[in-house]
């Protein structure tokens, strides 16, 4: 049985490391274009500040291809021939056949309307792939950290195409003769805030520029955002709160400055990060259906269209537990579908259903978690909020619906998301939650217990 | 929301005292050569007499002091945002500078020898030799047996190894302050956790035997003349490789290269034991289910090489042995996935992990 998995990613590597399991002599072959090992993508940021190395971020030895017995095939995968069941790859790389494949390929970071047309303007980029991050690396820190590079960075460029994710950028940081002094980042989620927070360790005041009223309004309401942005400031971010961008300034095709609603803001490096999307623009002419964004149309088994072809973790397009197709852009719900479509892989019947959604996430020093139904308007919502302050400074919301809860957003301290979710599945009243509130917090000891204030519980 | 930040490790590997580089090997050879002068030369005696200092010894121990005040100072700097930690190191330092100095320099005033309250056989070997507990005035004699059956152990079984190794021991003490700049050196490959699984009870066997034998002695009034040579024999070789070469020389000497918990995780006696009873004990690091980012902080910080990211990926609540409870792992992880904890029951997580993790 030849297995092939495209992408080297959490999705891709789980599902190769359970059909291992099952099956020793399986043929796996791994298809990566960005990197030789498996990495954890969620800390390029901390690869960037220098507070980890890339061998860090490995979830495995590196020696676990050559030990479970994965080929590796470090290139592009530019096309595919279902009928013939062979993916053909990019440069002189031979096409791989394969009688099962899963398509892992990943996100792509989105493209930007407003950064079309600039040709070759030096000292733009993203923050999501490890070619985005030695850029970015470049332009303000001049280069790695001293732990170095990741090995092999350029083994796929002869395979690769103009339009791939993975393409080094050159930095304008080296034209220019110096490092960066003024960085932008445009954009207001996750990716941005991490840029944002990286520039600001490495001792500059980025400029956070932000299109809508609010930092990440898909997560935060304008009161916990406000809180949060309070803090960046301190810190030296200058925010830019409704700031629709409009182009870029250059001198001799290097960047000089981002054109906005609001005027222009000076800045010789740039990140532009507004979101991710799904990296299968190779699969446009393939029988593959694919979602309006892109993804891969996957069934509850996670297969495609295509017989013998499935799809996982970002480029799947799965069903929601609220009905919606599109694709789940998180860490666990990756490594979930790479388990399970490991599992379907070796045959057996699968059934991928997401439960309760929950994130956590960390913006600066402000732990960030976020469980059940948050920002979705419910008929008849109800809204329970308090700040606590003193020795920690916390902030929660609690969302419930005709006197369940339903979500909950939570900044400042540590929680236990399994509390949480199980309160929402046990459908508790706020008035039982709030009275309990402080079981479900997971800070470090000696952090003093959370305290809900009378006035509201008598809310409740 | 200041509590748990991470403002202090950021730029680790932009550093190059931080690195494997030539002024980090200088410095550990410069520290080997320090200790060396020590432990095996008179030339701080000199130095030791013109500071009205007492000996050698005493000198050592303010210069220890000083460094781990110092780096107690820079580990502020770096993780003072964790409540835990800005305890915790205030209780080593407190130690050191109140047990580990003063009073002991203070005893011999009053007549008695000095004596180190926060240090238990097998770690100070000294203390439960046959020839130590004579001389030692009784009361002392049965702190040195009380401290090490009845202290360390069950102080393990109820609050874990930390109890010791990270709040307490002088030896950890240095390697969280002075040693702090460098944890993440600390080797967590395959290879290195196979030498330490045998080389830390190699030793707590030499001890064992070393002790055995010089009772055996003891109690055969020190008259069957090869019985008794081959016992100080072994006591004087243990002194030298382990006492000397092993925890000193070593176990400091290579902190800017390899980590500051090398003698800890590799061949403390004391750890030894201190990680047996913290297996069958109340300590464990929870786990919650199906948050980790397999970013990797928690292991590179681990400064006893454990991959701590192994179990958070599997949502794996755990206890691990050589785990000195620094509680690192949980500071910097960026998703609160980790948190230390003492309790009895069984793990309560794993029912919530059932709400989430979809079986298969």
């Amino acid at each position: 049985m030849q297995i092939v998995i495209i992408g080297n990613g959490v999705a891709g590597m789980n599902a190769a490391l359970t059909v291992r399991e099952r099956h020793a002599d399986w043929s796996i072959t791994l298809i990566s274009e960005e990197s030789d090992h498996f990495f954890s993508r969620t800390a390029l940021m901390w690869i960037f500040s220098g507070q980890l190395s890339h061998r860090d971020t490995e979830p495995l030895e590196r020696d676990v291809y050559e030990r479970l017995n994965f080929r590796r095939v470090r290139g592009r995968a530019v096309g595919m021939d279902t009928a013939a069941k062979r993916v053909q790859m990019g440069g002189e790389l031979e096409d791989v056949s394969y009688d099962r494949l899963l398509i892992a390929c990943g996100s792509r970071p989105r493209p930007a309307p407003f950064w079309q047309g600039y040709g070759d303007l030096t000292g733009v980029g993203h923050f999501v792939t490890h070619q985005d991050l030695a850029w970015y690396e470049r332009e303000v820190h001049g280069g790695p950290s001293l732990a170095g590079g990741p090995p092999n960075a350029d083994a796929h460029l002869s395979s690769s195409t103009a339009d791939s994710p993975y393409q080094p950028r050159p930095a304008a940081a080296e034209a220019r003769g110096h490092k960066a002094r003024e960085v932008a980042v445009i954009g207001g989620g996750l990716i941005g805030i991490e840029a944002v927070e990286v520039a600001h360790a490495a001792g500059l005041k980025p400029h956070f520029l932000i299109r809508e009223e609010w930092f990440w309004p898909m997560a935060l309401s304008k009161q916990e955002s406000t809180w949060i942005a309070a803090r960046m400031a301190e810190h030296g971010v200058q925010m830019h709160l409704e700031t629709e961008v409009e182009g870029f300034d250059s001198v001799d095709g290097l960047v000089s400055g981002v054109r906005t609603s609001k005027g222009t803001v000076a800045a010789d490096a740039v990140v532009v990060a507004i979101g991710v999307v799904p990296n299968t623009a190779w699969l446009a002419d393939s029988d593959l259906e694919l979602d309006k964004g892109g993804a891969i149309v996957v069934d509850a088994g996670l297969r495609t269209s295509v017989p013998d072809v499935y799809a996982a973790g970002d480029c799947a397009s799965v069903k929601w537990f609220n009905g919606i197709q599109r694709p789940e852009q998180l860490w666990y719900t990756g490594r979930d579908q790479g388990k399970r479509v490991g599992r379907a892989l070796c045959g057996d019947e699968v059934t991928y259903k997401r439960g309760t959604f929950y994130n956590s996430a960390k913006l600066f020093d402000i732990e960030w978690t976020q469980a059940g139904l948050v920002g979705f308007d419910l008929e008849d919502e109800d809204e329970l909020y308090f700040e606590e302050s003193g020795t920690v400074r916390s902030t929660v919301r609690i969302v419930s619906q005709r006197g369940q809860v339903k979500g909950f957003n939570l900044l400042g301290r540590r929680w236990n998301h399994a509390v949480l979710v199980r309160w929402i599945n046990e459908r508790r009243s706020p008035a039982y939650v709030l009275a309990h509130l402080a079981e479900a917090t997971f800070d470090t000891e000696f952090v003093p217990a959370l305290s809900v204030p009378a006035d509201v519980r008598a809310q409740a | 929301m200041y509590a748990q930040g991470q403002d202090g490790l950021m730029s680790t590997y932009r550093s190059a005292w931080r690195t494997r580089s030539p002024r980090t090997y200088a410095l550990s050879a410069l520290i080997i050569g320090l200790y060396c002068a020590l432990y095996f030369t008179d030339v701080f005696e000199p130095i030791a007499q013109a500071l009205h200092l007492r000996n050698k010894w005493f000198l050592y121990g303010t210069v220890y002091s000083i460094l781990m005040i110092g780096g107690g100072l820079y580990f502020l700097k770096a993780h003072g945002n964790s409540r835990y930690h800005k305890i915790r190191i205030a209780v080593n330092v407190a130690i050191q500078v109140v047990l580990g100095l003063s009073l002991p320099y203070a005893m011999a005033f009053f007549g008695h020898p000095d004596y180190y309250f926060s240090y238990f056989w097998p770690l100070k070997y000294d203390y439960l030799m046959p020839g130590t507990l004579n001389y030692l005035p009784w009361y002392l004699a049965l702190y040195s047996v009380v401290g090490a059956f009845i202290i360390v152990p069950f102080g393990a079984l109820f609050f874990g190894k930390r109890w010791y190794c990270s709040w307490v021991c002088g030896c950890g003490a240095l390697a969280n302050t002075f040693g702090d700049p460098w944890r993440h050196m600390t080797s967590t490959s395959t290879e290195s956790w196979r030498f330490e699984k045998v080389s830390i009870y190699a030793v707590l066997v030499f001890i064992l035997v070393a002790t055995a034998m010089m009772f055996g002695d003891w109690f055969g009034g020190n008259q069957i003349g090869w019985f008794h040579e081959t016992a100080e024999w072994t006591k004087y070789i243990y002194g030298f490789l382990v006492g000397s070469i092993l925890s000193g020389v070593i176990g400091t000497g290579v902190y800017p290269i390899l980590g500051p918990r090398i003698w800890c995780r590799n061949f403390c006696p004391m750890a030894a034991i201190l990680g047996i009873t913290q297996k069958a004990g109340r300590f464990r690091i929870a786990v919650k289910p199906d948050m980790c980012i397999s970013c990797g902080n928690c292991s590179t910080y681990c400064e006893m090489g454990i991959d701590v990211r192994a179990y958070a990926q599997q949502n794996e609540t755990f206890t691990r042995s050589s785990c000195v409870g620094c509680g690192m792992c949980a500071h910097v992880c960026p998703r609160g996935v980790l948190k230390l904890e003492n309790a009895w029951d069984e793990n309560t997580d794993k029912a919530n992990a059932g709400q989430l993790t979809i079986e298969f």
